[in-house]
């Protein structure tokens, strides 16, 4: 019964899709990043034009830096007016009373082509709300990317697989060649992902999943401390100062042994230098005393502004959905960057991950992420991504809490705590407005 | 003898012509200035989101809970010495320039150009170029100081092949500091030659037949008579200064740590990337009575000075 009622509700929108959309002045417009790989834009216009034809509707994209995303998006809400479809790369959840629900499309969505990451569903759906305010159609995964002759001189051929490991190898590495390690501790997005990864790993968390914050742990103290000494003895002071692209430009120049990352460093490489984009070997999650978890790189999370309607509105949610059912060609031209949050939609990927229709040396480089899904998780994990996490995310509280640690500023204890306040007033304000749970 | 009469000519009426000029720089005031200042306070009294721009009334709430977080406590310390540090050293450098420039000297009009680039190219384009100087691994100055052996191993100044400079708390700062500086100091320097310039040469002549030298003339005529100019080149440069948040967003977002984090900064990864735009509001609002302050003062001062 209750399938025939999401069949009933998946034709229902179909219904009104079509018949919404029918008439020629019909416009949408997209605002999206400059994706990392361009011949992903080429492909992306090209689609969105050709799609326009096909159903008779107008659509324009712009494309912007990805820092200019969520300022455009506040700018647009605030003057009710702007794009029909806004891409951003990371939960947009603060942004929920200016965005239609889109339970509709992503129910629609899971009725086709069945379950959804969870990274992805954790960056779109707020439960205190019981709201859908984003459709995540794709997600990156964050790796470890490592310079394979090094880690093999030190007596790990397939890269380190745990903390220990990265902690002993880099070391060891550092000592004999001079080269560090790259984990960033900087107020800057890798940072925050990379610290968030081995808190996690070490059975910390910023909150629980309930959304009570719970940061103040001995597993966090000790992934604190970790970071700590893995700064002090296997890394330079450089990574108190980087910023995104520091880690890719350092791999690339072969002056790191170890950074957590997309494929964008590697895929720079492999353009440049094939011969030393085969030196780089890719491992899954580090494994630490509570499991192998890596944050997602980033999210590609499309949002419907309230301000869009009628026609528009219509028109823009086909566009979601037929894009999704493009996701071969959404994976293929990102070269592996965006994976599909809904995997059905991409049976080609083990295919490809097997051997890399790329060109990579050799072919089955990227076979690690066939488990991604196994340890890839969300800003918010264990919990959701809500408001108060991306908050904690855009003050940096995270790799800024790990920096004073390293420094010698603050013990692990006392920055923790101090961390663990900041915390807990930014939930008290979210909470206070009825989009945090727990409390 | 018979005059000319002339016609009504509508812009010989003076209240007309004053209202006419005016009017642009009103009109810039009230929508540029006026308005978002006003919007501002009424975000920072309200429960305003990035999401949700309805205005339901919180009080004081915002700022109270922004003073009682003690990351706004270090940013607003933080931009306080910033600016001050700041400003004596453009006030020092300005003042020197200036001076070098209003004298007469082979290639002035090159010299001249040169000076105020870094003041006319835009900020962020200004700040990539500086982001490249002081990288982390790749600076162009640590590459000269390797060469040069004040950096690498037995090196002068560290062991290391790099200076970290946006990496080590202490010459982050400097960074910061130098960077503002080398931005801000060609705005007062020309300031501060139109004053020099506008100094009549009757005083400077007279000054002459009495026999002062170049440093008295300086100190004793030149400066307290532009005193008025300086302070208002000052005034300028301290509340650009103050609001400014892209240098640091470009060098260092803030880092490392929270040593470079200033006030528009802070106010901006609240407001706008952390979705709270009530708080970043008021964050940005602290600021408000302290250069209201400071402008009230300087400005008396340099009206005092003028009268004098």
């Amino acid at each position: 019964m209750k399938s025939l009622v999401r069949l009933l509700l998946v034709f229902s929108l179909f219904g009104t899709l079509v018949f919404g959309i029918g008439a020629q002045d019909t416009e949408i417009s997209l605002l999206q990043w400059s994706h990392f790989v361009p011949r992903y834009d080429e492909w992306f216009d090209a689609y969105a034009a050709e799609w326009g034809e096909a159903n008779g509707v107008g659509v324009s994209v712009d494309h912007v830096n990805f820092t200019e995303l969520f300022s455009t998006l506040a700018a647009e809400i605030d003057a009710g007016d702007g794009h029909s479809i806004v891409e951003v790369l990371f939960s947009p959840a603060s942004f929920i009373d200016g965005l239609h629900d889109l339970r509709d499309i992503n129910e629609a969505a899971a009725e086709m082509y069945g379950e959804r990451a969870s990274t992805c569903e954790a960056a779109s759906y707020l439960p205190v709300s019981d709201t859908w305010y984003a459709y995540t159609h794709g997600y990156v995964p964050d790796p470890g990317d490592y310079d394979i002759a090094l880690w093999t001189e030190a007596g790990y051929p397939d890269g380190p697989k745990t903390y220990d490991d990265l902690l002993e190898g880099g070391r060891a590495i550092f000592e004999t060649s001079g080269i560090p390690v790259g984990i960033g501790m900087s107020p800057e997005l890798d940072s925050r992902m990379a610290n968030r990864a081995a808190i996690w790993s070490f059975g910390g968390s910023i909150q629980d999943e309930n959304e009570n914050v719970v940061l103040n742990s001995d597993a966090t103290i000790a992934a604190v401390k970790y970071l700590a000494q893995l700064q002090n003895e296997a890394m330079t002071d450089e990574v108190f100062g980087w910023t995104a692209a520091s880690n890719n430009q350092g791999l690339i120049a072969g002056e790191l042994s170890y950074i957590l990352n997309s494929n964008s460093a590697y895929r720079s490489l492999q353009k440049i230098d094939e011969a030393a984009a085969a030196n780089i070997g890719f491992t899954p999650a580090l494994a630490g005393p509570a499991g192998a978890y890596a944050s997602s790189h980033v999210w590609q999370i499309y949002v419907i502004p309230k301000y869009v309607e009628g026609d528009e509105l219509a028109a823009a949610k086909q566009f979601i959905l037929d894009h999704t059912a493009n996701y071969s060609d959404v994976t293929y031209h990102s070269e592996l960057y965006n994976f599909p949050c809904l995997s059905s939609t991409v049976p080609e990927l083990d295919g490809w991950l097997e051997a890399d229709p790329w060109g990579s040396e050799p072919p089955n480089k990227f076979e690690v992420l066939k488990t991604v899904n196994d340890w890839s998780v969300h800003l918010g994990f264990p919990g959701v991504t809500n408001p108060a996490i991306s908050q904690v995310f855009a003050e940096s509280i995270i790799p800024n809490m790990v920096a004073k640690v390293a420094l010698g500023e603050q013990s692990a204890e006392a920055a923790v705590a101090e961390a663990h306040e900041r915390v807990e007033e930014i939930f008290n304000e979210w909470r206070a407005r009825g989009l945090v749970g727990g409390g | 003898m018979k005059l000319l009469r002339l016609g009504n000519f509508p812009l010989d009426n003076r209240r007309l012509i004053g209202a006419l000029f005016l009017t642009p720089a009103l009109l810039y005031i009230v929508l540029l200035v006026g308005f978002p200042f006003l919007l501002s306070i009424a975000f920072g009294f309200s429960d305003v989101t990035v999401g949700n721009t309805d205005l339901s009334f919180v009080g004081f709430r915002n700022f109270l809970a922004v003073w009682e977080n003690d990351i706004f406590r270090q940013v607003f310390e933080t931009t306080i010495r910033f600016t001050l540090i700041s400003q004596v050293f453009i006030l020092i450098f300005a003042n020197i320039l200036a001076v070098i420039f209003t004298q007469e000297f082979t290639g002035k009009w090159f010299a001249r150009f040169i000076f105020i680039l870094p003041w006319a190219t835009p900020v962020s384009l200004a700040m990539i170029g500086w982001l490249w100087m002081l990288d982390t691994k790749y600076s162009p100055i640590d590459y000269l100081l390797l060469q040069l052996g004040f950096l690498g191993r037995g090196g002068l100044l560290s062991d290391n092949r790099n200076l970290f400079w946006l990496a080590a708390p202490d010459l982050a700062q400097i960074s910061v500091i130098f960077v503002q500086v080398w931005r801000m100091t060609p705005l007062a320097t020309v300031i501060l030659m139109a004053g020099l310039s506008s100094i009549p040469t009757d005083i400077l002549d007279q000054a002459e037949v009495d026999g002062s030298r170049f440093m008295r003339t300086l100190l004793q005529i030149k400066l307290p008579l532009i005193l008025p100019i300086m302070v208002i080149a000052l005034l300028f440069s301290m509340i650009t200064m103050f609001g400014d948040m892209t240098v640091v967003y470009v060098l260092t977002r803030g880092g490392p740590v929270d040593y470079t984090r200033v006030l528009g900064l802070y106010s901006f990864q609240v407001g706008i990337e952390g979705g709270n735009l009530a708080q970043g509001a008021a964050i940005s609002l602290f600021a408000f009575p302290l250069l209201l302050a400071m402008a009230i003062f300087m400005l008396r001062t340099a009206s005092r000075a003028e009268v004098r």
